[in-house]
């Protein structure tokens, strides 16, 4: 039995050597490495002296990494980006130019990921900018990095990105929470929009869906507002800077530490006077806010911003939408909240309210707060498209009080309703009427209903 | 010194490469890894059309995984805040991380089907007839294994495509009768994947599962030989005169005798006189036997090696209980099973997974039928044909031809769920 | 087949096995050193030298080490780790010393071993300018104690 076997095993255990060689050479040759050569070799032009050339060029070649651990993220973008935080590269080739203005935002402490996107985690060109398939953040394009911005700057200005508060406010005055939910708030004919900077990451695709929603998305419910293309721009982003990542305290913007001031602020601009009073200054309606911050431990307190009903079964507040930094503010002014102070706020207002004007308020505000705007259009006027629906669009508010009741209102907001067909062979209307029960409670569902009654014309009423 | 060199050499290696019969016998007695071949084996038995060397092949490809995945857990820990990044970790900053992992991967895949193929060979050739029938049980539940082994690690990478396919094949499992759901829980510890389940299926993965493949291994290894070695080849049983061409086994005991060792002892020992047509038929384990599993060896190696070279293991977005990709798949050698579950949740999920473990057990009890030659044994090669290429088929449908909505597409139409 | 091409070709290609082997030795040790840490960095940027105080040594707790700002020599960084077992080295003003909670060593403004069971004085790290100004220090990089940074002024 003469056979081949010691052949074969000899060019086996060639091919064998052949192959850890290749797995070797594959695995020496990270395409980083190639980078940091080119790196040194510029830098060590910049350098004076032979001795000083040469030590540059002999840099161990390394992967920088930076750990986020509070993000849950790891940034490797200086293994190549290695002239980031080096001012003599200024206007070098990438990946080593300066990175202008990073002082404020040391990568150090903050990375790269949390403002440009990317898949910090990789050290290959391609999937380190992300544009590669399974990774869901990729590279923001440059002008809209400063989105990520408003990650950490939730509230108020920030003077590198105007575009934020644009979009935030117009956010707010056209209604978009009527359809959309934000941070849980909100109706649900529209998606979500507490990640939508990180789920969708396409800024082009944003403005074009704002400028006309059905142009990108085919039989989208969502109105054409008529924004302009900066408006749009400004609502995108607002958008990208929605991910609903947990920033933690040692990111979130010193603009907005829970000082009592800030407290101040909120307590003065959210009319809390209007029910509570402060050592019997003020409203009626709620318990007197004096010692409030003795009785009760900031805990309490914190969850009964964010959901009154549940820590206080019953409870006719209304929950207001805060981030934890002014629900701090406000606790932190509630322990130092004196009558005197009171009365000063309430001087700053023009006049005090009846009960039924402070309901008829309420109920504006939650109209707003609710974006019922956003379908029933601004004071309630209607206009906004709804095909096939009868009338062809959402209709007006303000004569509602000649068709209905009141009860027939309540109920109308709580239950919800589809709008009546104009042809029944054709598809549904997009927009329809959410049920609010469940989202307003039942005071401010009373309350908007005396808004949505007061917005009946005087001299009709006056019969 | 060279004579202490050579004292050193000497006190491992006893001789040169053996040329006597004598050395080629003591090569393999002597030795505690070689003597698990007899001395001599029959030239049949080496010939690659008896086996294809296919249990050998799922042998090696077991030991690639041991020491591949040896060496990924120094790189991985089990718990879904890390999981996902040591994968980002082994692709971009390991050194040969993306190959160990590739390796880990296409192997654990090619030991599934390698140990399928291995029940066919052994099916198709009879080999499960007495006196082996209880090795083809061990070697039922060393499949069952496999599939346990492939099956936890698919979860581990903690991807898109490990988090769906898992909660998919554990919801297959959960159809099963009376204690299902609570099987499942047992397995997730808890009622949907999280870190529990994450945890559970890296201790059955590194752990539990490979103690009991390797404890059945060696039963199985150990069996072959006290069962006569391995069955003859059909070609040789035409020739032969005895049909069934194996050693003669024992008489009933007697409890009034006392044994001597030679009784007890089967089979003919080499001092044994054999027949110049036996002698004839044996070779040397040495160097025959050993060059020929060391040759399917270094050719596992290296076409794990190549496919490790040229195709990356795939890594889908981390896992997102909250986004479901259409269409979920199991792993694909449950994939028969998820289609039949599309059509029949008691079907696919309880009658055909519990027969078809069932049947595969009993068949050396259930097929009495003494004789291996294909002629004799028609009607059961054509129940396994069918059952095997049921099995097949089903499962190309459910990963080439099923689509979002779990509806027929082209391969080329699919877009998303691919398997790997 | 005959014994002695037999012999060769087993020869060479055990010899190749083992080439391979010693190969994927030599990787494994390569695998076995991180390519990344998962600690704070070595080399990393203190702040700009306005930041730090004169005659006062500066502790960095994260990164246990003191900086030290003298008006006439500059700057230098000593490790806060006590030679003895590393336990962390606390500076009392009192009497310009540093002790070592765990076993009593004490080490003078200089880091040098005035008594206990410290075996070595202080470690010195390297200070340098980094380009954008702030100050660098690298743990990797030990110096004399007569080392300083002066800062061009």
């Amino acid at each position: 039995m003469r056979d081949r076997m010691p052949r074969y095993f000899f060019l086996l255990s060639m091919v064998i050597l052949g192959l850890v060689a290749a797995a070797l050479f594959q695995a020496a040759r990270p395409p980083w490495k190639k980078y940091q050569r080119e790196f040194y070799a510029l830098e060590a032009q910049h350098e004076p002296n032979a001795a000083a050339k040469e030590s540059v060029l002999k840099t161990p070649l390394a992967i920088n990494q930076i750990l986020l651990p509070g993000l849950q993220r790891v940034d490797r973008c200086t293994t190549c980006h290695l002239g980031v935080d080096d001012p003599s590269m200024k206007g070098a080739r990438e990946p080593f130019a300066y990175h202008a203005g990073i002082q404020q935002h040391p990568p150090s402490k903050f990375g790269c990921t949390v403002c440009h996107g990317g898949q910090g985690l990789a050290t290959d060109k391609e999937p380190a900018h992300g544009h590669v398939a399974h990774w869901e953040e990729p590279l923001l394009p440059r002008e809209y990095a400063r989105a990520s911005c408003g990650k950490c700057h939730t509230k108020g200005d920030v003077s590198e990105a105007p575009e934020l508060a644009q979009g935030r406010r117009l956010f707010d005055t056209h209604g978009c929470r009527g359809c959309h939910k934000l941070n849980g708030v909100g109706g649900s004919i529209g998606p979500d929009l507490s990640r939508e900077g990180a789920t969708r990451r396409d800024p082009e695709w944003l403005v074009r869906h704002f400028l006309k929603p059905q142009s990108v998305s085919k039989g989208s419910a969502m109105p054409d507002f008529g924004f302009t293309r900066n408006q749009a721009r400004d609502l995108t982003f607002y958008m990208l800077s929605l991910t609903g990542e947990e920033m933690g305290n040692y990111y979130t913007s010193k603009d907005v530490l829970p000082s009592p001031a800030y407290g101040r602020q909120l307590f003065a601009e959210k009319n809390c006077l209007t029910c509570h009073a402060v050592g019997g200054v003020g409203g009626q309606g709620g318990p007197d806010l004096q010692g409030t911050a003795q009785r009760h431990s900031s805990e309490w307190l914190d969850e009964h911003f964010v959901s009154p009903t549940l820590v206080f079964p019953g409870s006719s507040m209304p929950a207001y939408d805060l981030e934890p930094n002014a629900r701090a503010a406000l606790i932190r002014y509630l322990a130092a909240a004196t009558p005197a102070d009171a009365r000063s706020i309430l001087a700053a207002h023009p006049k005090s309210l009846s009960a039924e004007e402070m309901a008829i308020e309420a109920g504006r505000l939650s109209f707003e707060h609710y974006g019922c705007v956003g379908c029933h259009g601004e004071n309630a006027k209607g206009g906004v498209p709804n095909p096939n629906s009868q009338g062809g669009q959402v209709p007006s508010l303000i004569h509602v009080a000649d068709d209905y009741t009141k009860p027939e209102i309540l109920s109308l907001i709580r239950r919800g309703k589809m709008p009546p067909l104009k042809d029944a062979s054709k598809p549904a209307p997009p927009l329809y009427m959410p049920a609010w029960k469940g989202t307003l409670n039942e005071e401010d569902l009373k309350n908007v209903v005396e808004y949505i009654w007061s917005l009946k014309p005087k001299e009709e009423s006056s019969w | 010194m060279s004579a202490l060199l050579k004292d050193l050499y000497r006190s491992i290696f006893r001789g040169d490469p053996p040329s006597t019969d004598k050395g080629k016998s003591e090569l393999v007695f002597y030795n505690v890894w070689l003597h698990i071949h007899p001395a001599k084996v029959r030239k049949e038995h080496l010939k690659v059309g008896h086996t294809l060397y296919l249990g050998f092949i799922s042998f090696f490809l077991f030991l690639i995984l041991v020491v591949t995945g040896v060496a990924l857990m120094l790189y991985y820990h089990p718990h879904p805040a890390k999981a996902y990044q040591d994968m980002k970790d082994l692709q971009f900053v390991v050194f040969l991380g993306p190959f160990l992992r590739n390796m880990h991967r296409w192997a654990a895949h090619a030991m599934v089907l390698f140990v399928f193929l291995h029940m066919c060979r052994v099916f198709y050739t009879g080999s499960y007839k007495a006196p082996r029938q209880f090795n083809w049980v061990v070697g039922v539940w060393l499949l069952l294994l496999t599939l346990g082994l492939s099956f936890t690690g698919y979860l581990l990478p903690w991807d898109q495509l490990a988090y769906w396919a898992i909660t998919v094949g554990t919801n297959i499992a959960a159809y099963a009768p009376l204690a299902g759901p609570q099987i499942r829980i047992l397995l997730l510890g808890g009622h949907s994947i999280g870190d529990q389940a994450l945890l559970r299926f890296y201790v059955l993965h590194v752990c539990i599962l490979p103690a009991l493949v390797i404890a059945l291994t060696m039963v199985h290894f150990w069996r072959i030989r006290k069962d006569g070695g391995l069955s003859r080849p059909l070609w040789k049983l035409d020739a032969d005169s005895a049909p069934q061409g194996e050693p003669p086994r024992p008489g009933p005991a007697s409890a009034e005798k006392t044994y001597g060792l030679m009784e007890v002892v089967t089979g003919k020992p080499l001092f044994e006189v054999l027949t110049p047509a036996e002698e004839e038929d044996l070779v040397f384990s040495y160097p025959y036997a050993f060059f020929r599993e060391g040759v399917a060896f270094l050719l596992t190696v290296a076409a794990t090696m190549v496919v490790s070279l040229v195709w990356n293991a795939p890594l889908e977005e981390i896992a997102n209980p909250a986004k479901t990709p259409n269409p979920a798949k199991a792993p694909w050698y449950f994939l028969g099973l998820q289609e039949m579950v599309s059509h029949s949740a008691f079907l696919g999920g309880v009658l055909v997974p519990t027969l078809m473990v069932l049947a595969l057990l009993a068949l050396p009890y259930l097929d009495r039928n003494p004789s291996r030659r294909h002629a004799d044994r028609r009607l059961v090669l054509w129940a396994f044909t069918v059952f095997a290429i049921a099995n097949i088929v089903l499962i190309l449908i459910g990963t080439f031809f099923r689509g979002a909505g779990w509806a027929l597409v082209w391969p080329w139409a699919a877009t998303a769920g691919g398997h790997g | 087949m005959d014994r002695r091409s037999f012999l060769t070709l087993t020869t060479a290609g055990a010899a190749g096995l083992l080439a391979s082997g010693g190969a994927l030795l030599g990787s494994a040790v390569r695998f076995l050193f991180p390519s990344v840490y998962y600690e704070p960095p070595q080399k990393f940027k203190v702040g700009y030298a306005k930041d730090f105080p004169i005659g006062i040594p500066t502790f960095l707790p994260q990164e246990k080490i003191y900086i030290f700002r003298d008006e006439a020599k500059g700057f230098s960084a000593a490790s806060a780790v006590c030679t003895h077992l590393g336990c962390t080295v606390q500076w009392f003003a009192n009497d310009q010393r540093f002790h070592c909670p765990c076993h009593g060593s004490v080490f003078s403004a200089d880091g040098a071993v005035v008594h206990g069971p410290a075996p070595k004085p202080l470690q010195w790290i390297e200070v340098t300018l980094a380009k954008d100004g702030q100050l660098q220090v690298d743990k990797n990089r030990s110096v004399a104690d007569s080392y300083h940074l002066i800062l061009p002024s």
